[in-house]
């Protein structure tokens, strides 16, 4: 038994398979608090996807492995801090800023030099650019790690509160608040400063923005920098909650952000937020049902984006625009 | 039969026709150690060798066997099985009287009948695949746990500590998933629960299997994969409020799993080969092979030490060097206590007690867990 784990006296429910019986309500719960803190992750992955798209037009599909090099930067970040201000919750918000700040930067080198020049090309020839972007990020990470994992050390503890079966850790509540911040912060800048009416003018017309005189080029450069930075929050956090990190740590959940893009309606901030949450409830109740199993959560998790393009392409919250390709 | 008499005439071959080239000297018995000294194991097999020449250097210290001194001669099988049976003819042809060693199951496969149609004894001291028990001649001795026995251990464990439902995870892959089957089919054959999760690789976030164990009420979680992802697993089990028993396999016993799951490893069982570092007996060994070697000796040095050991026993007990005498001394071991724990076998010669030890993660590192 781990130190300050000192088990209490266990409680012996009926417990069936499946949760039925007297602990439905706890494992419904249960669900639900692990369907947020999933639901965090992928939203703050979302809208950086649905950022881009919205002011380029470009599925941005290296997104996922920004939010992998944010974990690197985190916890380099973390490690040098640490020595001055400890390993704990001091330590990691300082190396969630950090990294922030870097990969913000990195995305807006990445947006300059990859996919600038790009921009009139056909939207092929970007789609492949960031492809490429994907891979060389992974294979740089992969090379200077040697596909090992490394271990993202924190001082956090187990804690959390208990009631009865149900159990929220002390990460997951803080992980879930930072998020619900980081969001909330997002959506006052992109709705009430004037940057981000820039934003949302230039994801509706970029040519009409040139005339009026937006600097364009910034505006697109400040989507790169957010949406980047908002991946190295989830990064860095995915590191400290989860404990390890390695090179292709950004592919699956990179994916899976897209997805839920997709389902919130991809180009829609508030969309990206909603299919976030939306996803991390959708998997977390999913792997609930018993014949289920969490071996399916993968294939429940893109059954739903299938039937989600199928139904409702534009997605939940998403307008029907003109293809202009 | 006919094997016998084959192997009977070929070794009468062997003596006559070599006793004046190499074995100009009847002071001593040559025994060949077949491991992978070149290759991608070279590491472990070079270890193994070196453990079986301490060995002989202490049974020769003490007077040899049977008066004679112990030579050994490398049989580099580079865990190949190609090279393997070339090493193998070429120890035959050197006319060594037994055989210790065998690293890669793979290697160790096609020389079985190579010294099979000698009938030399040959102690298979690390290989542990079950393929190798129907391919056994009869001559061949195995001295390491099965992967059976992993399961039996594991089952035996859960009893001891009172388990009544248990949970058990694996990773999808045939080496997991074997063990995990194995596993709940001895534990439900025993009228206890089972709860089966497989998680998918690559994939960070348990929470789901973490509330399938909490919901389910289980006792004990057993998880049959690798470190890495052990890690996480562990981590994530404790940080969902999960406070019984968890219990970890084979491919989970690295120090690193301590790395990922940091304090939560605390007080996590792992079901391991037996490591001189964690054997009772071995305190004088490691000390030895330090001594000699200058490097702490690795996971298989002790299995490779006993093998040497046990042949010269089964010498002496035959009173002789000739081979079939050899191999029914060998049969007849009963239990005696050597490095790795009592040796006898069963009718397949496979090791009838499993050798399999239990760890328990303290302050960062693994240490012995008297069961």
């Amino acid at each position: 038994m781990p130190a300050g784990l000192t088990a209490p006296a266990p409680v012996r429910f009926n417990a069936g398979y499946g949760g039925l019986g007297m602990p439905a309500l706890e494992t419904f719960l249960q669900a639900i608090v692990n369907g947020l803190v999933l639901g965090s992750f992928y939203a703050l992955i979302a809208l950086g996807y649905t950022m881009i798209f919205g002011v380029i037009k470009l599925l941005n599909f290296a997104h996922g492995d920004v939010y992998m090099v944010g974990a690197f930067v985190g916890f380099g970040a973390l490690s040098l801090v640490s020595g001055v201000v400890g390993a704990g919750w001091t330590g990691l918000f300082i190396a969630i800023l950090i990294s922030m700040v870097a990969v913000g930067f990195l995305g807006v080198i990445i947006q300059r030099v990859a996919y600038q020049p790009m921009l009139s090309a056909p939207r092929l020839s970007i789609l492949i650019t960031a492809l490429a972007v994907s891979l060389v990020l992974q294979n740089g990470a992969l090379s200077l790690t040697h596909g090992k994992y490394t271990a993202f050390r924190t001082d956090l503890g187990f804690g959390g509160f208990e009631f009865g079966r149900l159990f929220i850790s002390h990460q997951a509540m803080v992980l879930v608040a930072t998020a619900a911040v980081l969001m909330i912060a997002l959506e006052f800048f992109v709705s009430r400063t004037m940057y981000g009416r820039a934003m949302r003018a230039v994801s509706i017309d970029k040519d009409m923005c040139r005339l009026m005189g937006i600097n364009v080029n910034r505006v697109v450069a400040i989507t790169f920098l957010i949406g980047s930075a908002l991946a190295a929050a989830a990064g860095t956090m995915a590191g400290a909650y989860y404990g390890s990190i390695w090179y292709f740590m950004g592919f699956l959940i990179g994916l899976k952000a897209f997805t839920a893009a997709v389902i919130g309606g991809i180009g829609s901030i508030t969309g990206a937020m909603l299919g976030g949450l939306i996803l991390g409830m959708l998997e977390s109740f999913g792997t609930q049902i018993p014949w289920i199993g969490s071996e399916w959560k993968d294939v429940f998790t893109f059954a739903i984006l299938i039937l989600v393009l199928v139904f409702k392409p534009t997605g939940l919250l998403g307008k029907s625009e003109v293809e202009r390709m | 039969m006919k094997n016998g008499m084959t192997a009977l005439a070929s070794a009468v071959a062997l003596g006559l026709g070599l006793s004046g080239a190499v074995q100009a000297q009847s002071d001593r018995i040559l025994i060949g150690v077949q491991v992978p000294t070149t290759g991608s194991e070279a590491t472990y097999g070079q270890d193994m060798y070196n453990a079986a020449e301490l060995a002989a250097e202490e049974l020769n210290a003490e007077g040899g066997v049977l008066g004679m001194d112990i030579e050994l001669i490398n049989g580099d099988s580079a865990c190949d099985p190609q090279q393997s049976v070339n090493a193998a003819g070429n120890l035959v042809s050197r006319g060594v009287q037994g055989i210790v060693g065998g690293y890669c199951s793979g290697a160790t496969m096609p020389t079985l009948k190579v010294y099979g149609d000698e009938g030399l004894p040959f102690v298979i001291t690390a290989s542990n695949s079950t393929q190798l028990i129907p391919a056994n001649p009869g001559n061949a001795f195995m001295i390491n746990s099965t992967g059976a026995d992993q399961s039996k251990k594991a089952v035996d464990f859960f009893e001891s500590q009172g388990v009544e439902r248990l949970a058990i995870i694996d990773q999808g892959d045939s080496y997991s998933q074997d063990l995990a089957d194995l596993t709940a089919d001895r534990w439900e054959s025993m009228g206890h629960e089972v709860v089966r999760e497989t998680v998918n690789k690559g994939e960070q976030d348990f929470s789901a299997v973490v509330s399938n164990v909490r919901s389910n009420d289980v006792d004990a979680v057993f998880w049959t994969a690798y470190y890495a992802d052990g890690g996480l697993l562990i981590r994530q089990l404790r940080q969902g409020g999960y406070r019984d028993t968890i219990a970890v396999g084979d491919g989970s016993n690295s120090p690193q799993l301590f790395e990922i799951a940091g304090g939560a490893a605390e007080g996590v069982y792992a079901f391991s080969n037996p490591t001189a570092e964690f054997l009772p007996a071995a305190a004088s060994f490691i000390e030895n092979y330090r001594a000699e070697y200058d490097q702490d000796p690795g996971p298989y040095a002790p299995l490779n030490y006993d093998g040497l050991k046990l042949l010269a026993w089964a010498m002496e007990k035959a009173g002789t060097t000739d081979p079939a005498a050899v191999v029914e001394a060998l049969g007849t071991a009963d239990g005696e206590s050597w490095l790795t724990g009592p040796i006898s076998f069963t009718d397949e010669n496979t090791l009838a007690r499993s050798n399999f030890i239990i760890l328990e993660g303290e302050d960062g590192a693994w240490t012995y867990f008297e069961n």
